[in-house]
């Protein structure tokens, strides 16, 4: 339950900025993922089975605000959420180098495994072209909105450690 | 609060592949299931939950695209307009609003007009929500079944066709953007009668394919909705045609489309309630 609350009031500050927040922030046509945001810092500071059970619930919201199939996106962030998840014993979440390169990797590999998704059901194509004009982008926009958001999220999370340089566990 | 207990936090192969499995079930499920399926029917309840937050969204940055579009607007010189920044702020938001209720009134005797040329039946909808990924062109819009929209609607500017209704809650609407990737539209090239389909794309262009090579097109051709297909009524601008070329290797030319509406700067539309809605909304004509 000590743990449920604050996880509940993240993932929902995530789904009100991606609604609300995120459609304003675009820069063209990329719009930052918000969701994606809450699901790395939650894995980060509280493991891989929390990871993939709330990405799994973002993942969820996130299909179900847009007009596409509902389930590609739980699928993605449930196994990027569990990924990253397994980093939290290698790794404390209150630095923010690492948790930024993760974000970074972890919202790329979001990006290509639902292009694959959209593209095996028939609802995308090109590569390429995917790749450059709304991936890449994105997910460096992902990690310039990290830098403002993760380390008050993850202080939010783990108010028992102060936010710190990156170390990592020895 | 404590930190994380270690039994909590191992790593658990299970509930990752529980939770992989629903969501191929509900991926599965959503593709099967008609639109009065529980996965359908969630959807319209979290649109209907969002439209506050959306609205709020809008509201917060109206002031900012008001000042934004004054600025612009305003056909001054940079002495004039250094002598109105010197005037204190409340006048400025003063003036800011009454343009943008002027530009407002504007656009909806444009959109009027547009609509009564044509003889069609319509209703006006105010833009309240914008893409909220990337992947999608999709807006909401303030009208929904309750005020006679439906699946399927064609939905228009006052500069041309701007999409279609793809879902309909019951004060709120998603609409489909031409230029989104799974958008298409039967066309017509308003000069030489050439038909083809116009597509949308993932990076927002609009192309047009299933062109004969031998066709006769040029740069600045008007697109227009052919009416084939019967979602969207004949005769509405979609563009005009921005490039044409003609590659060796393949049976069609490359046609680039720029769209006359300016689709990220919506504000009004105008839903054709008296178009007959289309069947199968998701997949344009």
């Amino acid at each position: 339950m000590r743990r449920a609350l604050p996880t509940l009031a993240v993932l929902a500050l995530g789904f009100v900025l991606q609604i609300a927040v995120a459609p304003y922030l675009a820069i063209g046509d990329i719009v930052p993922n918000f969701l994606l945001l809450v699901v790395v810092t939650l894995s980060l500071v509280e493991g891989a089975p929390w990871g993939a059970a709330t990405g799994f619930a973002a993942g969820l919201m996130f299909d179900l605000i847009g007009t596409g199939p509902v389930g590609p996106m739980a699928l993605v962030l449930s196994v990027v959420g569990y990924a990253t998840g397994t980093l939290q014993a290698n790794l404390f979440a209150e630095g923010w180098l690492l948790p930024l390169t993760v974000l970074g990797v972890a919202s790329l590999t979001v990006e290509l495994a639902y292009w694959l998704i959209l593209a095996l059901l028939g609802l995308t194509s090109g590569f390429w072209h995917a790749f450059v004009t709304v991936m890449l982008p994105e997910a460096l926009y992902n990690v310039a909105l990290g830098l403002l958001i993760y380390p008050v999220l993850a202080r939010f999370l783990r108010r028992d450690r102060p936010m710190k340089t990156l170390r990592r566990i020895g | 609060m404590q930190t994380s207990n270690p039994e909590n936090t191992r790593a658990r192969p299970a509930l990752l592949v529980a939770l992989v499995v629903l969501a191929l079930v509900l991926t599965t499920v959503y593709f099967r299931e008609g639109e009065a399926g529980p996965l359908h029917q969630s959807r319209r309840v979290v649109m209907a939950a969002s439209v506050p937050f959306e609205k709020v969204g809008e509201f917060v940055t109206r002031p900012l695209r008001a000042v934004g579009s004054w600025v612009s607007g305003l056909g001054v010189s940079r002495a004039d307009l250094t002598l109105l920044r010197r005037q204190n702020e409340e006048l400025r938001l003063r003036n800011a609003e009454l343009e943008e209720a002027r530009q407002e009134n504007e656009r909806l005797r444009s959109l009027v007009k547009f609509v009564e040329a044509r003889g069609l039946e319509s209703l006006g909808a105010r833009v309240i929500g914008r893409p909220a990924n990337s992947w999608e062109g999709i807006i909401t819009i303030d009208r929904g079944t309750a005020e006679g929209v439906e699946q399927g609607m064609p939905v228009i500017g006052e500069a041309g066709l701007l999409g279609q209704v793809v879902e309909a809650a019951q004060h709120s609407s998603r609409v489909r953007l031409i230029t989104d990737q799974r958008s298409g539209v039967a066309a017509l090239v308003q000069r030489t009668r050439v038909e083809g389909i116009v597509r949308g794309s993932i990076d927002r262009s609009l192309t047009m394919d299933f062109v004969s090579r031998d066709a006769s097109l040029r740069a600045g051709d008007v697109v227009i909705t052919s009416g084939m297909g019967g979602v969207y009524p004949k005769g509405i601008v979609i563009g005009e045609i921005a490039s044409v070329r003609k590659q060796p290797n393949t049976l069609a030319p490359l046609v680039g489309v720029r769209p006359t509406a300016r689709l990220s700067e919506l504000e009004e539309v105008l839903v054709l309630v008296g178009a007959a809605p289309a069947t199968n909304a998701g997949s344009g004509e």
